[in-house]
């Protein structure tokens, strides 16, 4: 309850991180109620395309005559899940994979840090389209899984550099001296103390997870069915939204919700990082 | 020193090695791999014999299909290391290799100046946002590059594209130089090849720049509260002195690392620079081959990519013991100066670079 009101108290004072709170907050209940309101079918009635912004369809129509917010509104979920999803694995790969590496030490320390350090250079967006592009997979949680091949390398050594500084630490002798099992030691002494740390970077890791997913859309390297922002903004680009003024909004309607999520999620970062630093809280 | 080297040598080796065998890994033994796909496309053609069948494939991948695994393996990194990357299949005849060799310094030439400028700017920005915190500039900036930093970078791309390329005509939008000048050291190429990346140069740099000012004034922030720079202006020291010697060096030493870091970000967002640009270097050549499914192109790409940002890697290791020279020292390596989690918490921020 502590921990909630002093959560609210930052968020009163940090605005800008509020409004970005208050942003992610709406774009999850879309994300889950949206399919409620909104309607998208695969073949609409004809000569509704490319209608302007009106009463009856509040951003116009696209080139089938798809009224264009029902689409960012169906859009929403399979964006939001699948990054949600690889944000997850993202954070388990990296804190299991550093806080058991920083605090086991010694060789085996140096063996997952050499492994980790491949895939931190590996370049992590090539490597994703080209999986995606033999793979071909429409199931989110293997084009989850194929988004989070590299990024949890980062974030392992970001967990292991906390953990090697912790490991000296008296409640991790204390715990050693009790003959706790590795599992109770990295689970329960370890984890609680880079949690705020993990929340901050799964906010962060749903962003990057968002940017390579919807572009991989937006490249037409992932199939494209269905309807999300990525495959919009494809699609708009493919009827040559670029070099006409009619399907503008259909094109930049999308980028706007993608940036807007975005914004928010990094605004809200702030937050979290505010109430879990006490040296930014003085500031 | 030696040590040093030797170890960055051998993970850049390791690293390589790692990346052909994923790609063997992805073109031979993947489910409804490439390879298979290809032979089967062939047998269904027909007129064919399942001998020249199998020649057919060993020319685009330069692997015989039949045989042990270990061996096609063998053949396969034996081939890559001598730079040997198959033919292309959608452009008979022409090798991978050449293919890849014509693309490479678009990619080098765009991703090296937009690093720099992007990283110089980055530097002053961040440090002015450090130093004068309640500035007009600093507030407007903050603004300005924590949004610029959440923005995907080929967002930017399509937006600049529409601002700029298309609707006034201002700048071309597809290719390296124009088709009346003569490639070669004579001032038209010049000045149309800079005229090519001017658009291209500056989505990266509005992209990548906020993401550099923030890591810079984290680090400046840092190191103004250290002991020994309160240390350094009790004893009197000189403001230039103190900015100069005893923050500046330090605020640069975790940016160098970053520096390492962000080359392979730069590499992965020249995908989406280039193929909006129609730019064509290395990320343009991998997009259209995943499109034409030219796979044995495609892993190229990816396998070139890879190396590019390895050996920028390398280099940034050469440069870092002069900035740092504590890195070289048994016992004081690169490890111990892991930024502070805010510093580090800016590079998944930089992924969008």
């Amino acid at each position: 309850m502590e921990f909630l009101k002093d959560f609210w108290r930052i968020l009163r004072a940090d605005k800008t991180a509020l409004v970005g709170g208050i942003i992610v907050l709406i774009y999850t209940l879309v994300a889950i109620f949206g399919h409620l309101f909104a309607h998208v079918s695969d073949l609409p009635a004809g000569g509704q395309a490319y209608l302007k912004p009106s009463g009856q369809h509040l951003l116009g129509t696209d080139f089938l005559g798809n009224d264009t917010l029902s689409e960012l509104v169906i859009g929403t979920r399979p964006v939001m899940i699948v990054g949600v999803v690889s944000a997850v694995i993202v954070i388990f790969v990296g804190v299991v994979v550093g806080l058991f590496s920083g605090y086991v030490g010694g060789f085996v320390d140096g063996l997952i840090m050499r492994i980790t350090d491949i895939f931190l250079t590996i370049p992590g967006l090539p490597l994703i389209i080209v999986i995606a592009s033999i793979i071909h997979t429409t199931n989110p949680l293997v084009l989850a899984i194929i988004l989070s091949v590299t990024a949890w390398a980062g974030l392992a050594r970001a967990v292991r550099a906390q953990a090697l500084s912790l490991r000296t630490s008296d409640f991790i002798d204390a715990a050693k001296v009790q003959n706790l099992p590795i599992g109770n030691l990295i689970g329960k002494q370890l984890l609680p103390n880079v949690g705020p740390f993990v929340a901050i970077n799964f906010l962060l890791a749903v962003t990057g997870a968002i940017y390579a997913q919807v572009g991989l859309f937006v490249l037409g390297v992932a199939p494209v069915s269905g309807t999300n922002w990525g495959i919009m903004i494809n699609l708009a680009m493919n009827q040559g939204a670029l070099y006409t003024s009619k399907s503008m909004l259909y094109l930049f309607a999308p980028m706007g919700a993608i940036v807007l999520l975005q914004v928010a999620l990094v605004y809200f970062s702030r937050a979290l990082d505010k109430l879990f630093n006490p040296r930014l809280r003085v500031q | 020193m030696v040590g040093y080297l030797a170890r960055r040598i051998l993970m850049a080796f390791v690293t390589i090695f790692v990346v052909v065998t994923i790609s063997f890994y992805m073109v031979r033994l993947m489910p409804g791999n490439p390879m298979q796909f290809l032979e089967a496309q062939l047998e269904q053609q027909g007129g064919v014999s399942p001998d020249q069948i199998r020649q057919q494939v060993q020319a685009i991948y330069g692997v015989m299909p039949s045989g042990p695994l270990w061996q096609q393996y063998l053949t396969y990194v034996g081939n890559i290391f001598r730079g040997d990357f198959g033919n292309s299949m959608l452009n008979p005849g022409q090798s991978v290799t050449s293919i890849i060799a014509s693309a490479l310094p678009w990619t080098v030439i765009l991703v090296g100046v937009s690093l720099i400028i992007s990283f110089v700017i980055g530097l002053v920005v961040g440090t002015i946002l450090a130093a004068y915190p309640e500035s007009l500039f600093s507030r407007i900036m903050t603004g300005v590059v924590s949004f610029l930093s959440a923005v995907p970078n080929y967002l930017i791309a399509i937006i600049l594209i529409y601002l700029l390329g298309d609707l006034h005509h201002v700048f071309p939008i597809s290719g390296a130089y124009s088709n009346n000048t003569v490639p070669g050291f004579n001032l038209p190429f010049i000045g149309s090849v800079l005229y090519h990346a001017l658009l291209p140069m500056a989505a990266y740099v509005i992209v990548s720049f906020g993401a550099w000012s923030l890591a810079m004034k984290g680090s400046v922030t840092t190191v103004l509260g250290a002991d020994y720079v309160r240390a350094a202006e009790a004893r009197g020291l000189g403001g230039r002195r103190v900015t100069q010697t005893y923050i500046g060096r330090n605020a640069m030493l975790p940016m160098v690392t970053n520096l390492a870091i962000s080359v392979g970000y730069m590499f992965g967002g020249s995908v989406f620079i280039e193929t909006y640009f129609a730019y064509p270097g290395l990320g343009y050549r991998l997009i259209n081959s995943v499109n034409s499914r030219d796979y044995s192109l495609m892993m190229g790409c990816f396998i070139l990519i890879t190396i590019s940002v390895v050996v920028s890697n390398f280099v940034v290791d050469l440069i870092y013991p002069v900035v740092d020279p504590r890195i070289v020292k048994p016992g004081a390596r690169r490890t111990k100066i892991t930024p502070k989690p805010e510093a580090a918490l800016q590079t998944p921020e930089a992924m969008n670079a």
